[in-house]
Formats: structure tokens, C-alpha cells, sequence
């Protein structure tokens, strides 16, 4: 689903990712880890194409990405799901507004986007909460607001940068949770976190980056 | 279309939610096609005068004293075919004096101390009105006076070339304004749309990271600058139309030759200003919006 080949990112002369190699299988679910400052999220940019690589190739969901053209790029990212550490959320849009947005983008009828999201936000347990505006929720209720937007226009691949950085153990845990859930649906899940619990005892590739590049991949 | 109806609907949450600099930037552009109109109505007003003006307007061919019945055939003959002339006269010595006394009324008597008929016969003859040009009159005018019989030939250069210069001026001094209020129009919606633009832009970069097109994001910013291009026309407009009929209902009480001057406006006035400020305003946040890049 995600295939690196021996890419390289430099930001003007200080080299942020060097010759990376790797392939995320469609169906997986993986953790990209290592200090701050390391290429973590320049490596998930890479993927939605908010930078691009000097080196190397990069296929996503068999997108070119040295080949894609500006105007293709939207659709790319509706094939790719991401969840922000910050969040990202509309402050002057409802929770149901921020979760439909993401399917008026794909001009999806009216209805079906009612439904669809109040499918999702069942999901991520925030029904209730479909009228309250952003700023009145908690940092793990704005997480599953986020992760409802991420999935509810079902893409291909979910992204995740930190996505517990602000949570507590517990609410961690929960996001955690629901990560497993879309990745057991059939979506492909790559995590870029610094928090070694989340991927302790799960069974999943975990690929550390160290001086810009790959050190070292385990199974967690 | 369910895009459209999207973004006509931000647009307008948009317009209501900074409805002060909306109505700053909507007050300013009716100012500036207020100008403009009032600009195109005094030229209407003034194209109209002269249109009625020129119906009178003629030149008065004074012929020779004693000039035969032949060489005045050959003359009236020569205007009737003279494709520029719209009329022709015949004013005859008599009915000249009879003209005259009709207008001098009881001191009509004064002219009894003439013992013959002191006046001309003359042609009164009228242009037609794409020939009402100071030039092309004092041109033709020229060519009659060289004819056989013709003593001289008199027209009001005066009033011509000043209400010609004045109707020129209008219209050149009408292009320069108004493209410079129509170049203004453009930058204040564009500055309006770009500080939406500005203080939009997380909400932009989330949209451009969950997919949306380049339409999707620039279409509600387009369409809320050409809502505030329509709006302020349409203010343009009815200011124009109270300011027109205050004058005309109001002022010709006490000073009735305003009528002569204006006539009522017809509706198609309206539609250059409010088609061109709808037009310029959506020019502006064209350029606002710019180029969108992922």
C-alpha cells in the first residue's frame, strides 16, 4: 500500500530523512517511532504529499508520487485519512459539521452524509455529542472527533502524527483502541508516535528512525 | 451543483459573520458606481438635449438680393438632394416680413420706413444628427456659402462647439474615472476577500488536507466577493434612483427648467453600473483567492 524507495528529504541543507527503503502492506498496521526532531512527520507528509521527496520514489495506494500533479493531489488525500496531534478541527463547525465535512468534500448527497455520520460518531461514542462545537469538548473527545473525520469517508490508508501526544494513559488507550478497530475493518494504519506504551505488546511492525534514517525494525 | 449550493451557503454565513467589513467594503463600492452612474445619467441628459436641440437646429441660407427664379430652383433643387440635409425651406421675401412682423408685434410699424422689402429670402435647412459636429457644420456651411446666389449662411457655432466640447469632456473625463473606480472596485473587494482568505487559512489547510479541490475552497470566497459587488450595485442603484427622483419630484417645484434638462430614467440605466460593479468585485477576489497550492 505504501512503498519507499530509497528516499531522501533535505530542508535546505540539513538532511531530515536519508535513503529510506520501506513498504507498508495493504491490511497493516504499523508504528513509525524515534526521538523528536527525527523525520517522523516529514515521513507521513511524504504520503499526503504535503512535501515532497528529493530523492527516491514514493508509490501510495498506487499513486506516483514523483509523477502526481498538483490538481490529483485531493484525490490522493481522500484515499488517505490523517489525524493530527493538534487536532485540526473547525472551531465554528459542530461535531457532526467537522466529521461531513469530509464527505461534502467528496460531493456526497445530503442524506447519505447524515447517515454516514451519525454511523461514525456511534462508533467513536460522541453521538451525543453531535451538536457541541469543538472547544467545549476534551482533548480525547476532539482525538475521536478527528479519527471520525479521518474514517468516515472510508480511505484506503489512516495516518496518525502522535495522536495521543496531548492524552492522558487512559484516553490513549481508548484512541488506541479505535485504531485497531479501522485497521481490523481492512484499512492500512501507520502511527508516528514517541510514546513507547502504545505500541508495547501489540504485535505490530514497529520501525524506528534514528539520525534520519532507518535503524531498526521490531515487532512491538 | 451540491458543491454550488455549499459554497453560496458559506458565502452568505460568511457575509452575515463579518457583516461590519462587508458593509464597509459594500458602502464603498456604491459610492464609487454612484459616481459613475451619476456621470452616465448627466451625459444621458446631455446626449438628450442635444438630441432634442438638433431637431431645430439648422442653417440659414441668405440668398442674394434679386436673384432669379432659375438660380433658386437650381439651389432648392441642389438641397433636396444633398444626402447630409434632413429638411428643406423655402422662406420667401415676403414671408420673411411677414415672419418678422408676426414677432415684433405693434412695432412692427417701425419697419414701415422702408419703402422696398429689406429682407433676403432665404433656405432654411436642417442636418441630420450624426452631422451635428462643430467641424463637419462649419465644413458644410463653408461648401454652401461658395455657391452661385448665396450671400452668406448663418447656424449657432457657438452653442455647437460649446455643448460638443461638453459632451466630449463628459464622455473622456467618464472613461477615466470610471476605470479608476472600476480599478478601486477590484481592490477593495480584493482586500476584503483577502483578509476572509487570511483569517481562514487553518480552516483552508484542513481543507486541502482532507481533499477538497482547488473549486471547493476558492468557490464560497468568489462568490462572496461577487455577492458584495451585486449588494453594493444594487445600493448604487437605488441611491441613484432616490437622488434622481428627489431632484426631479423636489427641486423643479421651485425651479422648473430642471424638466427641460432631465428626463425620468429609463430602468436599463441601472444595468452597465450594477453589471460592472458585480463583475469588477468578482475580478477582485479572483485575485484575492490566487493560486492554490498543496
Amino acid at each position: 500500500m505504501i512503498h519507499f524507495t530509497s528516499v531522501s528529504k533535505f530542508y535546505d541543507t540539513d538532511i531530515v530523512l536519508k535513503d529510506i527503503s520501506l513498504t507498508i502492506n495493504k491490511g497493516e498496521l504499523a508504528f513509525v517511532t524515534g526521538p523528536s526532531g527525527v523525520g517522523k512527520t516529514t515521513l507521513l507528509k511524504l504520503i499526503y504529499c504535503a512535501e515532497r521527496p528529493d530523492e527516491g520514489e514514493i508509490v501510495v495506494a498506487g499513486w506516483d508520487l514523483k509523477k502526481i500533479k498538483q490538481s490529483a493531489i485531493p484525490f490522493l488525500r481522500r484515499n488517505v485519512g490523517i489525524v493530527f496531534q493538534d487536532f485540526r478541527l473547525l472551531a465554528n463547525k459542530t461535531v457532526s459539521e467537522n466529521v461531513a465535512l469530509a464527505l461534502r468534500i467528496h460531493d456526497m448527497h445530503p442524506h447519505e452524509i447524515k447517515e454516514h455520520v451519525s454511523e461514525v460518531l456511534k462508533e467513536v461514542k460522541l453521538k451525543h455529542k453531535e451538536s457541541t462545537y469543538p472547544y467545549h469538548l476534551s482533548g480525547g473527545e476532539q482525538q475521536r472527533v478527528v479519527i471520525a473525520r479521518a474514517m468516515v469517508s472510508k480511505p484506503a490508508v489512516l495516518l496518525a502524527d502522535e495522536p495521543t501526544g496531548n492524552l492522558d494513559t487512559e484516553t490513549s488507550e481508548t484512541i488506541m483502541n479505535l485504531f485497531k478497530e479501522i485497521n481490523a475493518r481492512g484499512t492500512t494504519v501507520l502511527i508516528a508516535t514517541h510514546n513507547d506504551a502504545l505500541f508495547h505488546g501489540t504485535g505490530r511492525r514497529v520501525i524506528y528512525l534514528k539520525e534520519a534514517q532507518i535503524e531498526r525494525e521490531v515487532v512491538g | 451543483m451540491r458543491i454550488l449550493i455549499y459554497a453560496a451557503a458559506t458565502a452568505l454565513k460568511s457575509l452575515w459573520h463579518e457583516k461590519w467589513i462587508n458593509l464597509l467594503a459594500v458602502l464603498s463600492i456604491s459610492i464609487g458606481l454612484l459616481i459613475i452612474s451619476a456621470f452616465l445619467t448627466i451625459s444621458q441628459n446631455l446626449d438628450s438635449v442635444l438630441k432634442r436641440w438638433s431637431k431645430d437646429f439648422g442653417l440659414i441660407v441668405y440668398l442674394n438680393e434679386g436673384l432669379n427664379r432659375e438660380t433658386e430652383d437650381i439651389l432648392r433643387d441642389f438641397f433636396q438632394h444633398d444626402s447630409d440635409l434632413a429638411s428643406v425651406k423655402y422662406i420667401s421675401k415676403d414671408q420673411a416680413l411677414q415672419d418678422l412682423r408676426k414677432i415684433m408685434g405693434k412695432q412692427s410699424l417701425a419697419l414701415e420706413v422702408f419703402e422696398n422689402n429689406p429682407l433676403p429670402a432665404s433656405f432654411e435647412l436642417t442636418l441630420k444628427r450624426e452631422l451635428l459636429n462643430p467641424v463637419l457644420v462649419e465644413r458644410k456651411a463653408a461648401e454652401i456659402r461658395h455657391l452661385t446666389g448665396v450671400e452668406d449662411v448663418q447656424y449657432g457655432e457657438k452653442w455647437l462647439s460649446s455643448l460638443s466640447t461638453l459632451a466630449n469632456t463628459m464622455k473622456v473625463s467618464a472613461i477615466f474615472l470610471g476605470s479608476a473606480i472600476f480599478i478601486a472596485i477590484a481592490f477593495i473587494t480584493y482586500s476584503t476577500i483577502k483578509i476572509f482568505f487570511y483569517r481562514r487559512k487553518d480552516e483552508i489547510e484542513t481543507l486541502k488536507l482532507l481533499g477538497a479541490t482547488r473549486t471547493f475552497i476558492r468557490l464560497p470566497f468568489l462568490l462572496e466577493g461577487l455577492l458584495i459587488g451585486l449588494l453594493a450595485s444594487i445600493v448604487s442603484s437605488l441611491g441613484l434612483f432616490g437622488i434622481y427622483s428627489l431632484i426631479m419630484n423636489k427641486i423643479s417645484e421651485f425651479l422648473p427648467s430642471i424638466n427641460i434638462i432631465m428626463t425620468p430614467l429609463p430602468i436599463k440605466t441601472y444595468f452597465p453600473a450594477i453589471l460592472a460593479g458585480t463583475f469588477m468585485s468578482f475580478i477582485g477576489s479572483i485575485i484575492a483567492v490566487g493560486k492554490i497550492r498543496y
